[in-house]
């Protein structure tokens, strides 16, 4: 009998932890993701709450009106089209027309999800809506309504700014876009204007992919800057042959020079060196493959290729033709990383939330995401960057009086008659820190396509600083 | 000691009155409802007559029974929210299951003279397990159901009170071969009708009590890589159960289609808040099962974390309850069956409110006291008697000991 009174206690210890485990992750899961969950566009109940609150008004970055609410109950909007256009992805639309998007996703300040019982027993008494929280976000509308003007018209594609010193966004746009006004029909639309470009959208970025590729060569390979690499403007591996744009022979160059030229060859040879291990390695320390969780708006994952252990595979990884998936806003923080001297700040999109006696809810904290490279790798891959500015291939992304450090790409995907022209890039000024991304889909090559829409962005910058 | 409990059960139940008696009345205003005006007053009269009246016959733990009554009746509160039909249902289930328990509570007191029926029992409880297997209907993967003379149950939770008492009676005498083929008969029946979820329960209850009773770490041990060699055998085996784990494993990626059932729990969970979004304002019927499998979301839904916290600290409290019982307890048989049926009770909790929390891959056991059905209620309440009969011969046993350790029986 006593044998088994000792072993009592030990059953009755284990089998108590266990009831408690069930509190203790309960409550830390429901702390760690309740926002996330309840602002999911799955909540049914979020319908019952929109009946019972006024949702809140949202700002731009100087307190212009983008969003408020009148008697009726409906939403109304900034007054120019434009502005509606450029800015309906990142705003998204409270029916969820937009998956996600700040009237979903933030809907938890927006609708006082944290009111106290006090202020929910009062409305429920006096039969008064409650109101919910006003935003004042990141986003510039000046900036989202240039960029919604002077996109390629008839393109798909998207467009990120974000300063890289806070992780703060300043336009986050997609195309095709729509007017949040008049947005009947738009869910049948089958060029599905309803879709994020900028965070749902992920593709191979094309050569903008080298610079990750370049962090690769000056993390693991120690004398990669003193060494000469050969371009023959062909490169065999396996049953397959790289080439250049246009088939181009870049001679003798250096890893700098092979950058800013946009070198297949070298690229392809450096990930062959590589491996696919310490590739891989680099990429997701630039966020790959991670679940993203961010605060202030969804993002889909991007993703380093899982088929790369045959060498043609990774031969296209490194000048980024291979199946990477990568979306434009992961591809910004790329850049804003290298801008950075390294530190990736988590994107962010709110900046203050008050409640209507002006009290503070929420205030932006900048957010380190990674780390992915040292100050010293940063500032190779940043100086390369400004050469492809200065005389390489993003030329068109110049801007005069301003230090423009950028990379094109040009994606050859699936069977596209053109490719997706990509371009990614920073100001490299104390005053000025801003990187973006721009895709235009299908359109040829990024330094003709793109490269051109960044030097406007850059130029609006510099002229509304 | 004795009046100081009384006092403290006293206590308990003047709030478990009041509480039942404004939730009724709430339901009853919201749709004027008479049933639940009646309701109002016979829920909290019977918890009454349950934790107070009772007593006067048949000695026992109050607190537990006061305890075990309040979830009884919060169970049928918040059936009758979801579906008065199923809340009115529940009450006669209620009701037999209180016969159940007074049964199980005078065959333990008298076990002396119903000992000749182990046999029979154990027999009865293979036969009724093999049931399904011949005439059971598929529900949710498994094949557990059996329908007979129009009334459908589940065997499994019937046997569940057979194997605790088999089990504890074997072992009590040192038989653990017999009672390891036993448990493994009934673990083989449970696997054929892929009922996991209480194949699991079984598993782990046969496994602690094994190991109280031999105090053998080798097999404690050995017992712990068969679970992990049975649930990777499972796994492979069973596309039903790899579907349960990667909705464990991420439930947002299919939120619209497989794992809807925990997204919308979840999310329910979330919408509670605090203090939950109050009695008959909240929206729980989106979970499906919801009064089965997610009975715990849905008071949590509507009556919020801080109480749903509550409602985990009383299982525990049970729990613990139970096992002070078997502390108490004179005879190896007695600490055993106590353990047994506590063990069974906290268990089963873990694995349907983990499911519910996704803690762990949901599977589709009954929350103990409170979900909806007929042959889970019985059986959980059928599970205290048993449990309530030792601490009934805790305090009344002393003679009855002595003419046992006469009689050769074992007692430490």
């Amino acid at each position: 009998m006593k044998l088994i009174k000792g072993k009592l206690r030990l059953v009755a210890l284990a089998l108590s932890l266990m009831l408690v485990t069930l509190i203790v992750y309960g409550a830390y899961s429901l702390g760690l993701s309740g926002n996330r969950w309840f602002s999911s566009s799955i909540n049914t109940s979020l319908r019952k709450v929109r009946a019972d609150v006024i949702p809140g008004r949202i700002y731009d970055r100087n307190g212009i009106q983008l969003a408020g609410s009148n008697t009726a109950g409906d939403r109304l909007y900034h007054q120019d089209e434009l502005t509606r256009r450029g800015l309906v992805h990142a705003l998204g639309m409270k029916d969820g027309t937009v998956k996600n998007g700040v009237e979903v996703f933030l809907s938890y300040l927006l609708y006082a999800y944290d009111a106290s019982y006090l202020s929910r027993l009062t409305a429920a008494f006096t039969g008064q809506m409650r109101q919910g929280y006003d935003l004042r976000l990141s986003l510039s509308s000046g900036l989202s309504r240039l960029v919604a003007e002077q996109f390629p018209a008839g393109k798909a594609g998207a467009v990120v700014v974000m300063n890289y010193r806070t992780g703060e966004l300043l336009t986050l746009a997609s195309f095709p876009n729509f007017d949040p006004l008049r947005a009947q029909g738009v869910l049948g639309d089958p060029q599905k204007p309803y879709i994020n470009n900028a965070t749902q959208w992920r593709s191979a970025p094309g050569s903008t992919f080298k610079v990750i590729t370049m962090a690769a060569a000056l993390q693991h390979i120690p004398d990669v800057r003193s060494r000469t690499f050969t371009c023959e403007g062909e490169l065999p591996v396996g049953d397959i042959v790289i080439t250049d744009a246009l088939n181009a022979r870049h001679g003798q160059i250096s890893l700098e020079r092979a950058l800013s030229i946009s070198c297949n060859i070298t690229f392809a040879q450096l990930a062959l060196e590589l491996t696919d291990e310490q590739l891989r390695q680099t990429a997701r320390a630039f966020g790959l493959d991670d679940h993203v969780l961010f605060s202030d708006l969804v993002v889909e994952d991007s993703s380093y290729p899982t088929s790369n252990r045959v060498p043609k595979e990774l031969a296209w990884t490194g000048p980024g033709q291979s199946a990477l998936h990568i979306t434009p806003l992961q591809m910004c923080m790329a850049a804003a990383a290298i801008a950075n001297d390294g530190v990736m700040m988590e994107p962010k999109l709110l900046l203050q939330a008050v409640d209507s006696r002006k009290v503070g809810k929420s205030q932006m904290v900048p957010t380190v995401y990674r780390t992915p490279l040292n100050r010293s790798e940063a500032k190779i891959i940043a100086q390369a960057m400004r050469q492809a500015v200065a005389g390489g291939t993003a030329t068109r992304a110049r801007v005069a009086g301003l230090q423009v450090a950028g990379k094109t790409g040009s994606a050859q995907v699936d069977r596209q008659e053109l490719t997706n022209a990509w371009f990614i890039g920073f100001l490299d000024e104390p005053t000025l820190p801003y990187a973006l991304c721009v895709v235009v889909m299908d359109a040829g090559e990024g330094s003709r396509h793109a490269a051109p829409l960044a030097g406007k962005i850059f130029q609006y910058i510099k002229d509304n600083q | 000691m004795r009046t100081r409990v009384q006092g403290d059960s006293r206590r308990l139940t003047l709030p478990g009155m009041l509480f039942f008696f404004l939730g009724f009345l709430l339901l009853g205003l919201q749709t004027p409802d008479y049933r639940a005006f009646m309701l109002a007053v016979l829920v909290p009269l019977a918890f009454y007559l349950v934790t107070a009246a009772l007593l006067r016959l048949l000695s026992a733990d109050r607190v537990l029974l006061c305890l075990v009554n309040f979830l009884c009746a919060l169970g049928i509160l918040a059936l009758y929210r979801l579906n008065p039909a199923r809340g009115l249902g529940q009450t006669f289930n209620y009701a037999v299951g209180l016969l159940g328990m007074v049964g199980c509570m005078l065959l333990v007191r008298f076990w002396q003279r119903f000992r000749w029926t182990l046999p029979l029992i154990a027999l009865a409880a293979l036969v009724l397990m093999a049931l399904p297997l011949m005439f059971g209907t598929v529900k949710n993967g498994a094949k557990a159901w059996v329908s007979l003379l129009g009334v459908s149950f589940q065997p499994s939770e019937i046997v569940k009170v057979a194997m605790v008492l088999v089990m504890a009676f074997l072992l009590s005498r040192r038989m653990v071969l017999l009672a390891l083929a036993f448990a493994g008969v009934c673990l083989g029946l449970l696997f054929l009708q892929r009922d996991l979820g209480t194949a699991l329960l079984y598993y782990a209850i046969s496994l602690v009590l094994v190991y109280v009773s031999t105090g053998s770490l080798t097999f404690l041990a050995l017992g712990t890589l068969g679970a992990g060699a049975g649930a990777v055998l499972g796994y492979q085996m069973n596309t039903y159960v790899q579907n349960r784990v990667s909705i464990w494993q991420n439930p947002w990626q299919d939120p619209y289609g497989i794992a809807w059932q925990v997204v919308q729990s979840l999310v329910a969970m979330v919408n509670a808040g605090p203090w939950g979004t109050g009695l008959g304002l909240g929206n729980a019927r989106t979970i499906p099962e919801v009064e089965t499998d997610f009975i715990f979301a849905a008071v949590f839904h509507e009556f919020g974390l801080v109480f749903g916290i509550l409602v985990i600290l009383i299982y525990l409290l049970i729990f613990l309850r139970g096992v002070g019982v078997a502390r108490r307890a004179r005879t190896r048989f007695h600490t055993l069956l106590a353990l047994g049926c506590s063990c069974f009770i906290a268990l089963q909790t873990f694995v349907i409110i983990g499911g519910n929390i996704n803690l762990i891959p949901l599977t589709g056991v009954t929350l103990p006291f409170m979900s909806y059905g007929g042959t889970s209620l019985v059986s959980s309440l059928c599970i205290m008697g048993l449990l309530q009969g030792v601490a009934n011969a805790n305090e009344h046993g002393l003679e009855e000991d002595q003419l046992m350790a006469l009689m050769g029986e074992e007692d430490g």
